[in-house]
């Protein structure tokens, strides 16, 4: 949601950097990990939502949940977290930090959606053309989905590549119609 | 009907299928996560521009309006209520953009260009963007040719230049509308383009006003633009710069074109509401803080231009020749209330003014012009000589008629001068009554105001002095058609044309009734 991401914005650039300082970019992102799956969980949510606990009691309990998987770090965030009431932004926060990792690894999470398996052939011609064209290190997640008829749809952030059968048809179809 | 034929239509169709481009390209996408009045806010086109058209599914398009930080608010042009949260959005990367060119003239399209008229496609080969920043000082020349209304107290007392913007004022049914299609008619003599952009009016009214310009003739070199009441907000929001966009390809392939606004009242009503429904912040009567750059940017947009920009914008196609845009605005009052937030701002922003009279018109002066408020900025220097030294009379007698007017009751006890002035004011406001649809030229304008400048009105009843005038102009044109003719095409004045124009009226009094 939109009105979320500018509220947990300035939460992940402070834990980014401070990730990046003292170089636990990938121990944050555990952490981020952990805490985004364990606030899924059923119960978790129904505390998290109960109206008659003070929020840093909540930032507590869910530190105790998590037990280990949690350094000081991590719950000294969750409380910063809970201090203005905002434990439900964790997933944002986990997203943009995501982000920004991936910014500063140069390395770009491309989903390729194809109408038929790709072979390993395939899928490392694709990553090398992405990986010339974004100029960064391309983790390529690919799936199937028949209803493409052909080709490939590729997206990676906001750019989306369509270059499926579906698409064209797609685009014939409006095409024909304004006649 | 037109009769199908069919291997024409797969034709059509054969053509369509090559002319497609299905090339795969990247394109920035993003997704609908609020829909709200015709706003939908979007998630993701990080890419997007201000004004920039984005495309839905199904060949739906809005505009990007409000570029926030996570989100995108875009008004949608069209129907919106097939749109739902989570379904794409893309960038087109193309500002929005209309259709120009001669092939607009006698059609009726809608604020996309898109025709409404059942006559086929346009087949416009030239499009424009709807937004464009207004010629420069470089790129202008002054104002010094006239476009006629054809309306006497208008061409005599406001006249109208080539390139300026005249404001037409009043509340409901006054007749604001009934002078700009004066006007259109009227340019059947100058060859001057018209464009009628019809906003948040009922569809009737805009039919009523298409048949009546057909019947007219008018039809063939004016295009209408039209946003009616049930078209949505964002559409009567843009239809003002669409059909400046269509009037401006005239203006900049050096000839002259006469946009009308009907009305810019209700365009900033619509913008009130895209701009309340994105969230912006309202200010005086509720209208957001750019209310007065809405219209200010549009109306800056009517300018007469030179031949050398002329010449550049054509690639040298176009030599010697400038080029005009005069813009005529109309904007309703309230109750006579020009203080307004918008009356106020569109008088600050054009060259001058016509207000119309709800008491005027009630007493039966038609148009409804009040002389006194009624003003052009820069006009006069576009009168053509005949009309600029007739109508400084008439000026005069309107000034002075107003100034004795409340004597009126008192007739018989004022002296003889005083008199013969309110009659002859009497008689000169009647002579500015003029009918609906009957333009006159300026060689008949001129006579007619010649007549009550030299005083052959004054033994003439008041009530008769419309019949006199139409008695008078017929005997002209038989009489001497070859002088009227002449008289329109040159527009001099001169002892000659002064010495014709007494003879004839002395001999028409003399031998003709009315």
């Amino acid at each position: 949601m939109a009105e979320l991401a500018t509220i947990a914005r300035p939460y992940a650039n402070a834990v980014f950097e401070l990730a990046k300082r003292d170089d636990a970019l990938a121990d944050w992102s555990r952490m981020l990990e952990v805490l985004t799956a364990t606030t899924g969980y059923e119960p978790v949510i129904r505390l998290l939502d109960s109206p008659d606990l003070p929020a840093t009691s909540k930032a507590f309990r869910l530190a105790e949940v998590c037990g280990d998987e949690l350094d000081d770090r991590g719950k000294k965030f969750l409380q910063s977290l809970a201090e203005h009431d905002r434990l439900g932004l964790i997933g944002e926060v986990r997203e943009q930090f995501e982000a920004l990792r991936a910014e500063e690894l140069k390395s770009l999470d491309v989903e390729v959606v194809s109408a038929f398996p790709l072979s390993d052939a395939q899928s490392d011609a694709l990553k090398q053309a992405l990986s010339n064209k974004f100029g960064k290190e391309i983790a390529i997640e690919s799936r199937v989905d028949q209803g493409l008829i052909g080709g490939a749809v590729i997206r990676a952030g906001d750019m989306v590549i369509d270059g499926s059968v579906r698409g064209k048809l797609q685009k014939l179809a409006e095409n024909l119609g304004q006649l | 009907m037109q009769q199908l034929n069919p291997s024409e239509i797969s034709d059509i169709i054969k053509n369509r299928i090559q002319g497609l481009d299905v090339k795969a390209e990247a394109k920035n996408e993003g997704t609908i996560v609020g829909v709200s009045d015709g706003i939908v806010r979007i998630h993701g086109l990080a890419d997007a521009q201000y004004g920039e058209m984005i495309e839905f599914d199904g060949g739906l398009y809005g505009m990007a309006l409000n570029l926030e930080r996570d989100s995108v608010g875009v008004v949608i042009l069209g129907d919106y209520e097939n749109l739902t949260e989570g379904m794409t959005a893309r960038c087109t990367g193309r500002i929005l953009e209309v259709p120009v060119g001669r092939e607009l003239l006698g059609r009726v399209v809608d604020a996309l260009g898109n025709p409404i008229d059942g006559k086929g496609p346009l087949n416009a080969s030239m499009t424009a963007p709807i937004e464009k920043v207004a010629p420069g000082v470089i790129a202008r020349e002054s104002v010094n040719q006239p476009v006629q209304i054809g309306l006497k107290c208008v061409d005599a007392m406001v006249p109208i230049g080539r390139g300026q913007r005249e404001l037409l004022i009043s509340d409901r049914q006054i007749g604001k509308t009934a002078i700009a299609i004066d006007a259109i008619i009227n340019q059947k003599r100058s060859g001057i383009k018209c464009v009628y952009v019809a906003i948040g009016q009922k569809m009737s009214t805009i039919a009523n006003i298409v048949r009546t310009l057909e019947e007219f003739g008018a039809m063939e070199y004016t295009t209408v633009v039209a946003a009616s009441a049930s078209d949505p907000a964002p559409m009567q929001f843009i239809a003002p710069y669409s059909g400046c966009s269509m009037g401006e390809f005239f203006r900049d392939h050096g000839e002259d074109a006469l946009v009308i606004y009907d009305d810019l009242t209700k365009q900033a009503w619509a913008y009130r509401q895209i701009s309340l429904l994105l969230k912006r912040p309202p200010g005086r009567e509720a209208y957001p803080g750019d209310v007065f750059y809405l219209h200010s940017r549009l109306l800056e947009r009517a300018a007469r231009v030179n031949a050398a920009y002329v010449e550049q914008f054509t690639n040298g196609a176009v030599k010697g020749q400038t080029g005009s845009l005069t813009a005529l605005p109309i904007i309703e009052t309230q109750a006579g209330d020009i203080s307004a937030f918008v009356p106020t701002n569109v008088i600050s922003i054009t060259d001058g003014q016509i207000f119309l009279e709800t008491q005027a018109f009630n007493s039966g002066l038609r148009p409804a012009m009040n002389p006194g408020t009624s003003v052009s900025r820069v006009g006069g220097s576009a009168q053509v000589p005949f009309m600029k030294k007739i109508s400084g009379g008439i000026k005069l007698a309107l000034a002075q008629y107003r100034e004795l007017a409340a004597f009126s009751q008192f007739a018989s006890d004022l002296d003889d001068a005083t008199r013969r002035q309110l009659e002859h004011g009497e008689r000169v406001t009647e002579l500015m009554k003029q009918k609906q649809y009957a333009p006159m030229s300026v060689a008949e304008m001129g006579t007619s105001l010649f007549a009550a400048n030299e005083g052959y009105l004054r033994d003439v009843a008041v009530d008769k002095v419309l019949d006199f005038e139409a008695a008078l102009l017929s005997y002209m044109r038989s009489e001497h058609a070859e002088f009227m003719n002449d008289i329109d095409e040159n527009g001099t004045y001169n002892d000659d044309v002064v010495a014709t124009l007494h003879d004839a009226i002395k001999k028409f009094k003399d031998t003709q009734s009315f």
